[in-house]
């Protein structure tokens, strides 16, 4: 990363890190105050045109903060759907809008929320009263609330995405409450919504490959938010065993903290490097961008909730209490764990390579 | 910052030069030899890569080297890819030899072995003794002023290629009265001095390459003294972590290249390779090579730097040494019991050749020394996260 790029990081990081320190929740106009919906846009859409490596410093920070925001789905993968579209009048306008934070979308991107294979979640059929639209999409990010959603369907087995109304008859958004109380997700139904053919959105090259592309950052989004929860209950971790005595001395000087606190760091900055390496992979759209993602999905969430497990050991019995807030990490890193494929899942994506050769 | 496309054609030059050079039987070759076989091997290849520019890559241009840490980075990974032999015995003296000297030594010393060492001069690291390993700090061996010289007594344990080297970095007690770490001295050791005494000691897979040194009125000249007297411990400890970067760079490029391939084959030829639980599990380690490889790289250019966290090194070391040990472990299971009619494995090689259930044993040797791995943890706990100390710490 070249000295400028890296200031603006800092600067970036160190202006999230106030703001979300002062609340738990960011509320969508806020996000919007802030820049951050518009990051990745481009600048004569009223965006900043930086990039996604800008957009991970936030969502990392929103980790650290265990922040309840729309951002994942308002804006993460909604630029990133719309910036893969075709530009035309119409996509450019929602873009902006979207980018200015006028205008919340969600993406309705995979059947499950947690399946790697790009299989599209929805269908188009055309009828004689117009394009019909039949599909079920769970575990949509940020869905409920949205003005419009972005549904990943597949018109004569090419994706497109449709997009459409809140409010369209036929079309449901059903909160699905989850363990974890920071992320707000849902079922989104579409039971023969008609649309016509202007909201139907094609993709700008392989359309197999931009999906791919855009299940690879949501991984890596996943994964960003991992790292910056983990790297937060590790500094709570240290800063309270330095401070709490039994034995008459800080329970960081027994061996058995302290080492346990060296492993958490270990995995930490593993799974920083293979993150980083990500998230420049999708910046910089690299064809090897599938790999990194599903690395860095695969160890930074796995790690995480090890690292947060740690963390409401080492807290002891103060740990384990409503309280102490460690729960909402430890959930949070749970779900990251499971949501745009497991650690398990992303493995199995990778070992394709060792049976059809290195 | 060298220019992308200068940085290409560097690295077309070492491909090339790899094609041509890098002998593709040595692994063969370099199984069931003697020690005299070895070490002719090791000179030889030496001067191979130093006819090239490429053997002390991380040295000053004035004394040969010069490269950028771009470049050799690209070096270690190209060495790698092509699966070259690695330099065992000229190991201490390029490394750890070379850069206490550009931190500490006279000029005289650099004049005296810099060029020595580029000629095929071998180093031994003469620090731990029977009662100072983990603590390395509480050595025992003494040296004694007397007139123009050191007199020295005492034992060093587990000097790794012993038995070959020219010279010893030695460490000895200079002030027996001083706090432990004070009264420590870096000197540099002949070994064909009056009173050195070495005997090879058999490790866990049967290689000797780690030595005794019996020293008996060992005398030292003065002028070999490095740094101040008694200012040895800091001398040492400057110069263990600024070299961990590249050589753990090196380490990790073959762990990534040869060793995850050879993985991979032993897999293919147990029929194992469609089995979920082993592809998750070579899954697993492909993901965690490539994180060691961005740490060391990340380590590398923080070390040049200037901007490496005090505990960096020990995370890599750290993490590195564990790695290798689940891996090869892997290996050893997934190997079979063939893997156990393996009963030697090429020296020159990495610490995954491929001769797993050896590989495995032989794993132990980076998990024990150079810190082991429960004093890295402290390591990091303390000067990584500013963790408390042991209550009892002493020095």
């Amino acid at each position: 990363m070249s000295g400028k790029f890296k200031e603006f990081h800092d600067e970036l990081r160190s202006v999230a890190s106030d703001l979300l320190a002062k609340d738990a929740a960011v509320d969508w106009p806020l996000l919007a105050e802030a820049g951050w919906t518009g990051l990745e846009a481009p600048e004569n859409l009223g965006g900043a045109g930086a990039g996604f490596g800008e957009v991970a410093v936030v969502l990392q920070e929103m980790g650290r903060a265990a922040t309840r925001s729309a951002y994942i789905g308002g804006t993460v993968l909604s630029v990133g759907t719309l910036i893969a579209l075709q530009p035309s009048a119409t996509r450019d306008a929602l873009l902006s809008d979207v980018a200015t934070g006028a205008v919340r979308t969600a993406v309705a991107l995979s059947r499950d929320g947690q399946d790697v294979d790009p299989s599209a979640p929805f269908r188009i059929e055309s009828s004689s009263a117009g394009l019909r639209i039949t599909g079920r999409s769970e575990f949509v990010p940020d869905a409920d609330g949205a003005d419009r959603l972005l549904l990943l369907a597949n018109a004569a087995d090419v994706p497109v995405v449709v997009v459409a109304t809140a409010q369209a008859s036929g079309l449901s958004v059903t909160p699905q409450p989850v363990v974890d109380e920071t992320r707000r997700l849902s079922v989104v139904v579409a039971d023969g919504v008609m649309v016509d053919e202007s909201s139907v959105w094609r993709f700008d090259g392989d359309p197999g490959t931009r999906v791919r592309r855009l299940l690879d950052r949501a991984a890596v989004a996943v994964a960003c938010d991992s790292v910056g929860l983990a790297e937060a209950m590790l500094s709570a971790t240290v800063s309270y065993a330095a401070v709490r005595h039994q034995f008459g001395r800080p329970i960081g000087s027994f061996q058995a903290v302290k080492h346990a606190c060296a492993d958490m760091l270990v995995r930490i900055s593993v799974a920083r490097q293979l993150v980083s390496a990500a998230v420049e992979a999708i910046a910089d759209d690299r064809t090897d961008a599938a790999t990194a993602a599903s690395m860095a999905k695969s160890y930074a969430t796995a790690a995480a909730v090890d690292v947060v497990g740690k963390a409401m050991q080492l807290h002891g019995g103060i740990g384990y209490t409503w309280e102490s807030g460690i729960h909402v990490y430890l959930k949070r890193a749970a779900l990251n764990r499971s949501l745009f494929g497991s650690p398990a899942a992303h493995r199995k994506q990778l070992a394709q390579r060792y049976s059809q050769g290195t | 910052m060298t220019p992308t496309a200068d940085l290409d054609e560097f690295r077309a030059t070492v491909r090339a030069w790899c094609d041509e050079h890098v002998p593709s039987d040595w692994r063969r070759a370099q199984t069931d030899v003697d020690d005299e076989q070895f070490v002719d091997f090791q000179k030889w290849w030496f001067q191979e890569l130093r006819a090239a520019g490429f053997a002390v890559p991380h040295w000053p241009r004035e004394w040969g080297g010069g490269m950028s840490v771009a470049e050799q980075i690209i070096l270690y990974r190209e060495l790698a890819a092509h699966d070259a032999p690695r330099l065992v015995l000229a190991f201490v003296g390029i490394h750890h030899a070379a850069s206490t000297l550009l931190a500490a030594g006279t000029q005289e010393q650099l004049q005296r072995h810099l060029p020595a060492i580029l000629g095929g001069e071998i180093w031994v690291q003469g620090f731990s003794e029977p009662e100072a390993g983990s603590d390395l700090a509480s050595l025992r061996t003494s040296a004694r002023r007397d007139g123009d010289s050191y007199v020295i007594n005492g034992q060093k344990l587990w000097a790794s290629g012993g038995m070959h080297a020219d010279w010893c970095l030695l460490l000895a007690r200079t002030d027996p009265d001083a706090a432990k770490r004070k009264g420590i001295s870096y000197f540099l050791l002949d070994m064909s001095t009056a009173g050195v005494d070495v005997r090879p000691i058999r490790n866990a897979i049967g290689e000797s390459h780690f030595c005794e040194i019996f020293l008996n009125d060992v005398k030292i000249p003065a002028a070999n003294l490095v740094g101040a007297e008694n200012a040895g411990w800091q001398v040492a400890q400057a110069t263990l972590g600024a070299e961990r970067g590249l050589t753990m760079l090196e380490l990790a490029e073959r762990l990534g290249h040869a060793g995850f391939r050879w993985l991979v084959e032993a897999c293919r030829r147990g029929r194992l390779i469609e089995d979920a639980v082993v592809q998750d599990k070579l899954a697993q380690f492909d993901i965690e090579i490539t994180g060691l490889r961005g740490l060391c790289r990340d380590l590398v250019e923080r070390s040049e730097t200037g901007t490496a966290g005090a505990a960096d090194a020990s995370v890599v070391k750290l993490f590195y040494s564990e790695l290798l040990q689940r891996l090869t472990d892997f290996g050893a299971e997934i190997g079979g019991l063939a893997a156990h009619t393996q009963l030697t494995k090429p020296i020159s090689s990495g610490w995954e050749s491929g001769s797993w259930v050896l590989d495995f044993i032989g794993s132990w040797e980076w998990t024990i020394p150079g810190g082991s791995s429960e004093i890295q943890r402290t390591i990091i706990g303390e000067r990584g996260l500013g963790l408390p100390r042991e209550p009892s710490a002493v020095g």
